[in-house]
């Protein structure tokens, strides 16, 4: 029986990720990637859809699912974009890693039980970025993240920054206390997953766009958060309220919607940047299932330069769903009683 | 309505037009649209209901009527967060419980400030910072923000940054049970009536332990009634739990603060200590 039950489930799985591949990899669109990334002039020639009042309309669900790296990796030094072979290397790759982290062997070591789920309820991505990119970094062209300013290389440790390239908060890397809740990451706490959002987390990496004639609405499915940005040019927040998600002022530069925040909290901390960092973004819609997302980074107390990355957003394959994370948040009881019981028995 | 009509029969030798005028003020009918205002239309030719809103009444305390209270702990807290007196928002004024229920109903409030880390049923959930479900969402002590687009309409409730969708568009019934449910929008002339499913009977309508169950179904109607008023009615139908259908209505305010805008109020932080405190290394 069981034999049969896991041989059903590795049909279904292997089912979504044949579905996977059809929609996202590069099988699956060659023509539209090949077309972004060789001319711009075809992304023109689609007009994008307005709203009823006369507005680009990027509503719907999308996804940033990507496996490109923030930075350039080594290999690819001095080249911009992937050849299509090795984007279909790399993807290939990730499906192979996908799997084997789903396997059984190891069963009941700490290491699979850090997984935390099979793979059935994971989300991981398994895309190159659709621009061919060899890194999400676009701005400066070396791919890397511009170097510190002096002193600012204090504000996060080495270790801390290997554990999230790619955000604001932490999320459930090894080593973080257990004394009380505040050892643990804002995410885990089910708080925050905080700015930027680059690229997608392991699941839940859906994002909705709603608009008015006064505000588009950014929703992200992962801890429920939605910024509301308004679009009447009003000044930003008094400099005494910071907030987790800062504060969003938008535009609209042609058919780019631009997004200007600050505000920041000094409870977040994306790469050691200061609660002072301005991140501007700019969404555009390339296509009926595309959207480009660039963000641009400014903390002259940080970094020697603003830098900026991009990434495409795809028609999300399914829907946004309620994210009742603090609601079922038992992990992180358990994480706690399991400390104190640790130290029980230590006594 | 049943209260409504029980006034025009005892007025019934009164004129007309001061029956009409007793029974709108002797009954919370905000949901009793006037007529008369006829909302400005958005884009789309639909009535525009954006903006932020808010309701001012003390529901969330208690939806029936209720007497002032000491707050809890007042010894420490002095006159903060006592509890306002407030008249019922219930159209009949008493909710229609089922004997059981209303057993349930009665142990809830005595466990209201309970909290247990590995039972996240006990106690009231605004105190732990969990999603208010409908209608609780709109009566809470916060701002929320209307977004109207055309197939969708997003409501962002201050409170515990809760959103949610209303689909003006088809989309299949609701795939799992949520906090807030999933929202289904139509146009009843300038109404937005939203039918809402798929609720996972944990939240409760008030810091009094009204509650509903999981075969709720609750029905709103948003209806304009000035440019900066909206009269809100919710229709309950839960036979687990009431005797028969029932409705709460108030009016909602629009906020005409200065470039006013919804403010984080991410609360999970402040419920820590009372949901984990007891496992905290001593």
């Amino acid at each position: 029986m069981t034999g049969q039950r896991l041989a059903s489930v590795s049909t279904v799985c292997l089912v979504i990720v044949l579905a996977s591949m059809s929609s996202r990899s590069l099988a699956g669109r060659a023509a539209s990637a090949a077309s972004q990334t060789t001319s711009a002039a075809t992304a023109t020639k689609w007009i994008p859809p307005r709203t009823p009042w006369g507005h680009p309309d990027l509503q719907g669900t999308w996804d940033n699912h990507s496996i490109t790296p923030l930075e350039r990796p080594a290999r690819f030094a001095g080249r911009e974009f992937l050849t299509r072979e090795e984007a279909i290397e790399l993807e290939k790759a990730a499906l192979r890693q996908n799997a084997e982290i789903d396997s059984r062997e190891g069963a009941g070591t700490a290491a699979d039980v850090g997984t935390a789920y099979n793979e059935f309820w994971w989300d991981r991505p398994t895309n190159v970025v659709e621009t061919l990119r060899t890194s999400l970094i676009i701005d400066p062209p070396d791919g890397k993240v511009p170097p510190l300013v002096p002193g600012a290389r204090n504000r996060q440790g080495e270790t801390e920054l290997a554990h999230r390239p790619l955000r604001a908060t932490g999320a459930f890397e090894a080593g973080r206390g257990a004394d009380t809740w505040t050892d643990r990451s804002l995410w885990e706490r089910c708080i925050t997953q905080g700015l930027p959002r680059i690229s997608s987390a392991a699941y839940n990496s859906n994002i909705e766009i709603v608009q008015s004639r006064g505000y588009v609405v950014i929703n992200y499915e992962m801890i429920h958060e939605s910024r509301l940005v308004p679009l009447d040019g009003r000044p930003h927040l008094d400099q005494n309220i910071r907030q987790y998600q800062g504060d969003s002022r938008g535009r609209w530069d042609g058919d780019t919607l631009v997004v200007d925040t600050t505000n920041f909290s000094d409870k977040t901390n994306f790469r050691g940047a200061t609660s002072g960092l301005h991140m501007i973004e700019r969404l555009t819609r390339l296509g009926p299932d595309a959207l480009r997302y660039q963000v641009t980074f400014e903390d002259p107390t940080t970094w020697t330069r603003p830098w900026t990355a991009e990434n495409v957003w795809r028609t999300s394959r399914g829907r946004i769903y309620e994210y009742e994370c603090h609601e079922g948040n038992y992990g992180l009881a358990g994480i706690l009683a399991g400390a104190r019981e640790e130290e029980k028995a230590k006594k | 309505m049943r209260r409504r009509h029980g006034g025009l029969i005892f007025l019934a030798t009164s004129i007309a037009v001061l029956a009409v005028v007793v029974a709108r003020s002797s009954a919370p009918v905000a949901g009793q649209a006037p007529t008369t205002y006829k909302a400005p239309r958005g884009a789309d030719g639909r009535p525009n209901l954006s903006g932020i809103w808010q309701a001012v009444n003390t529901a969330n305390w208690n939806i029936e009527g209720h007497a002032a209270e000491a707050a809890p702990y007042s010894n420490l807290v002095g006159v903060y967060l006592a509890e306002p007196a407030g008249m019922s928002v219930v159209a009949d004024g008493r909710l229609p419980y089922k004997p059981e229920a209303l057993a349930k109903k009665k142990q809830n409030f005595e466990t209201r400030l309970k909290s247990d880390p590995f039972n996240r049923d006990l106690g009231d959930p605004e105190a732990k910072c969990f999603m208010p479900g409908v209608p609780r969402a709109t009566y809470m002590p916060f701002p929320f923000q209307i977004i109207q687009s055309t197939n969708k309409v997003l409501i962002s409730y201050e409170y515990a940054s809760t959103t949610r969708i209303i689909h003006m568009d088809k989309v299949p019934p609701a795939p799992i049970d949520s906090w807030m449910g999933q929202s289904t929008g139509r146009w009843e002339g300038d109404t937005l009536v939203v039918d809402v499913t798929g609720l996972n009977g944990k939240s409760w309508l008030d810091r009094a332990g009204n509650y509903l169950s999981a075969s709720a179904h609750v029905v709103e109607r948003y209806t304009p009634t000035s440019p900066d008023h909206l009269a809100y009615e919710a229709t309950i139908d839960d036979p687990t739990v009431f005797t028969r259908p029932w409705k709460m209505s108030m009016p909602l305010y629009r906020r005409l603060d200065k470039n006013g805008q919804l403010l984080e109020f991410k609360c999970v932080e402040f419920s820590e200590d009372y949901i984990y405190g007891a496992l905290r290394r001593k």
